[in-house]
């Protein structure tokens, strides 16, 4: 579903992303791990055509992510860290905005199902401006699933969710998983990534330290976080 | 945190937000621009005497600061969704009331000191300067350099402190608005039935200006505290619960304009203008009142040039006026809302031009019903090609040179500067061209060429420089 062969990102002197190359396979749960700043977002910008890389390529979906963009997006959905819904907007009528861009139909069933599955049809009817954030984000998390995307790219999940509404997207994404999709996700959280996913990549000062399955840590006893901070200390100390 | 403290805090904070956007030079230049052109202005002054007498020109430069310092107010009232959408959450000192041991009012009021300062420096103090440079050159006294700074000071803070006090009367209650708003309406109508209504009265600045004597002074600083005051010592940022619900409208208006293409922006576009802060009426002011401006301007410019056509030069104006229907378009949205999404940037852009094409029924439906009432119906036609080209070509411009990012952009010492190049003899031109004969407006069909071709080119470079930029 992803392939990022020696992607490079830099920002005048700074390189944000060093040469990083690896790939998630249909029906995996993917983790990139990384400290603040290490180049988390900047890749999944790259894997979904937001940005150019300086220099290497993504395939996304059988499809170059420079080279069509907008191709990609239209096949993928993405939660930005950041960025809110439209203020002016309800959150219904973004939903329905975001059915209107990618040309989908049964909107009335889709947008029911997202503010069931997440508990806030009370909601639906409120300017964007005047939602809480944990709100806005469960919106932002309905837009991406909204059109059933093979593939998924999240960055930071689970950021301003509570507790109860964080079990409630674990467990959704696992389901979806198990049902044949693929989610590339980004977090500096680990014990997420330790919980949900199938495997992680560690990137730090925009270099991918590791990569491989979440499982064989398990298997050797170690816990993440002491794995995580070993490797991450380790790269900075050299 | 005392009040000086706060003001110098936020003064940095103003200017390294502009020059974050622009880089330090680009806005440090700004009002360099902005004195140049008021010295090369002032040195024209003398040539076109007999057509713009000083006192008319005068005139619009009062009204053009009075609508100033109304806009710089009017940011203050919407400026937090502006900056949430410009840089994701906002978090200046401004509306920092809650999580700093700060009270509001003394935030406010060096919000008010502050926005004072900044702006008069950055749009007063240049302007006063280039026409007093050019003072000794043109025949005039050098000591109406520095009224002319006093005067129009007094210009832009009218205008600030009178949005101000509307804005706190709006937090406090809306009906209380309203009443005051009525009270004021029918003072306004009862002083015209008895004649009391006159220029210097509307704007005692400019009275200030014509006779520098205590009583226009007096009023102005009276009219400009008493507001600004009131605005401060009632501020309030605790709004009653207002988490507005709607229907969903968006389906509904994107069927009526289905046949557009790009149904969902524009229905978008038409939503955020109609519900952000100010409602549409926000536009039609922004709109009306430099339009009721020009036309009081040109009734009496009539009386100077006997060759003039009211409704012509009007719908030359009504163009370029309408053009910042398109500031508002984009007020509240930028392309990082759809960057991952499957949009286009050329897309964001196309479904503006149609939302812009569709407001401009509004400034079309001013043009008719001017011709109507004005007797001047036989230029009509020549009238309708000037607003409509001159509108397109304004659009085009501002789209070339500012994308999606007019209110941002249109800062920078040097995009400005290539705004007025390009805006500016195309405008002296045609009105010139319309003083010799009305019809000669129809030539401004000829500017559509150059509209197609910036809009084109335009096109092409914000799709390039919006992705990379996000």
């Amino acid at each position: 579903m992803i392939e990022a062969t020696d992607l490079t990102k830099n920002y005048g002197n700074v390189t944000a992303v060093n040469r990083v190359s690896f790939s998630v396979t249909e029906g995996e749960l993917f983790g990139l791990l990384g400290p603040n700043g290490s180049g988390k977002t900047t890749m999944i910008r790259m894997l979904t055509g937001q940005i150019p890389p300086t220099s290497g390529s993504a395939r996304v979906m059988g499809l170059d992510a420079a080279k069509d963009p907008i191709g990609v997006r239209g096949l993928v959905g993405i939660i930005p860290e950041q960025e809110t819904p439209p203020s002016f907007l309800t959150a219904e009528e973004y939903l329905r905005f975001v059915a209107g861009i990618r040309n989908l139909d049964s909107v009335d069933e889709r947008c029911d199902r997202w503010f069931d599955l997440l508990e806030f049809q009370d909601k639906r009817d409120v300017l964007c401006k005047d939602l809480s954030r944990g709100t806005r984000q469960k919106l932002m998390f309905a837009q991406a699933f909204l059109h059933e995307p093979g593939l998924a790219l999240i960055d930071e999940p689970l950021i301003n969710l509570d507790p109860i509404m964080q079990r409630t997207v674990k467990d959704f994404l696992q389901e979806y998983v198990r049902n044949g999709g693929t989610v590339f996700l980004s977090t500096h959280i680990l014990e997420i990534a330790e919980e949900i996913c199938d495997r992680i990549g560690v990137i730090h000062n925009g270099r991918l330290l590791h990569c491989g399955p979440v499982g064989d840590l398990v298997g050797s006893g170690r816990h993440l976080e002491s794995f995580f901070l070993d490797l991450v200390k380790g790269d900075a100390g050299a | 945190m005392p009040v000086p403290d706060l003001f110098l805090a936020m003064m940095k904070e103003e200017w390294r937000m502009h020059s974050t956007i622009f880089g330090s030079l680009g806005f440090a230049l700004f009002p360099a621009i902005i004195a140049i052109f008021a010295l090369l202005g002032s040195f024209t002054l003398p040539l076109f005497a007999d057509v713009f007498p000083y006192d008319v020109v005068a005139l619009l430069a009062h009204a053009l600061f009075l609508l100033m310092g109304v806009m710089v107010g009017s940011f203050g009232l919407m400026g937090r969704e502006f900056m949430n959408r410009r840089f994701g959450q906002a978090s200046l000192i401004a509306y920092a009331s809650r999580s700093l041991p700060v009270s509001e009012r003394r935030i406010f009021g060096a919000f008010l000191v502050k926005d004072t300062v900044y702006y008069i420096l950055l749009y007063v103090l240049p302007f006063a300067a280039g026409f007093a440079a050019a003072t000794p050159f043109i025949g005039l006294d050098p000591g109406l350099g520095p009224l002319a700074f006093v005067s129009l000071a007094l210009a832009f803070l009218l205008g600030l402190s009178a949005v101000c006090f509307l804005s706190t009367l709006y937090a406090r209650s809306v009906a209380l608005l309203a009443g005051t708003v009525a009270v004021l309406v029918m003072f306004a109508l009862a002083a015209f039935r008895l004649g009391a209504i006159t220029v210097s009265a509307v704007l005692p600045p400019y009275a200030f200006f014509l006779d520098p004597k205590v009583e226009p002074l007096a009023i102005s600083l009276l009219l400009i505290l008493v507001p600004a005051t009131a605005s401060v010592l009632f501020v309030t940022v605790d709004y009653p619960d207002r988490t507005k619900r709607f229907k969903n409208s968006l389906d509904p208006l994107a069927e009526r304009v289905g046949t557009l293409g790009s149904a969902h922006f524009i229905a978008k576009d038409a939503l955020d203008l109609l519900r952000s802060e100010g409602g549409a009426g926000k536009v039609i002011f922004s709109f009306l009142l430099p339009l009721g401006l020009v036309w009081v301007c040109l009734r009496v410019l009539i009386r100077f040039i006997p060759g003039i056509d009211p409704l012509v030069v009007f719908a030359v104006l009504l163009g370029v006026i309408s053009a910042t229907i398109y500031n508002w378009l984009t007020e509240f949205d930028s392309f990082t809302s759809y960057a991952f999404l499957p949009v286009e940037v050329s897309a964001v852009i196309d479904a503006k031009l149609k939302s812009y094409a569709i407001a401009n029924l509004l400034p079309l439906g001013v043009l008719v019903l001017a011709a109507a009432t004005s007797g001047a119906a036989g230029t009509f036609l020549p009238a309708l090609a000037a607003f409509a080209s001159v509108s397109a070509y304004t659009l085009a411009v501002t789209l070339y040179l500012t994308g999606l990012h007019p209110n941002v952009m249109l800062y920078s010492a040097g995009v400005f500067l290539r705004y007025l190049l390009a805006i500016s003899p195309a405008l002296l031109l045609l009105i010139f061209a319309s003083i010799v004969d009305p019809g000669y407006a129809a030539l401004s069909l000829l500017l559509v060429v150059p509209a197609a071709l910036l809009l084109s080119r335009g096109r092409t470079k914000w799709q390039a420089w919006e992705m990379p930029g996000y």
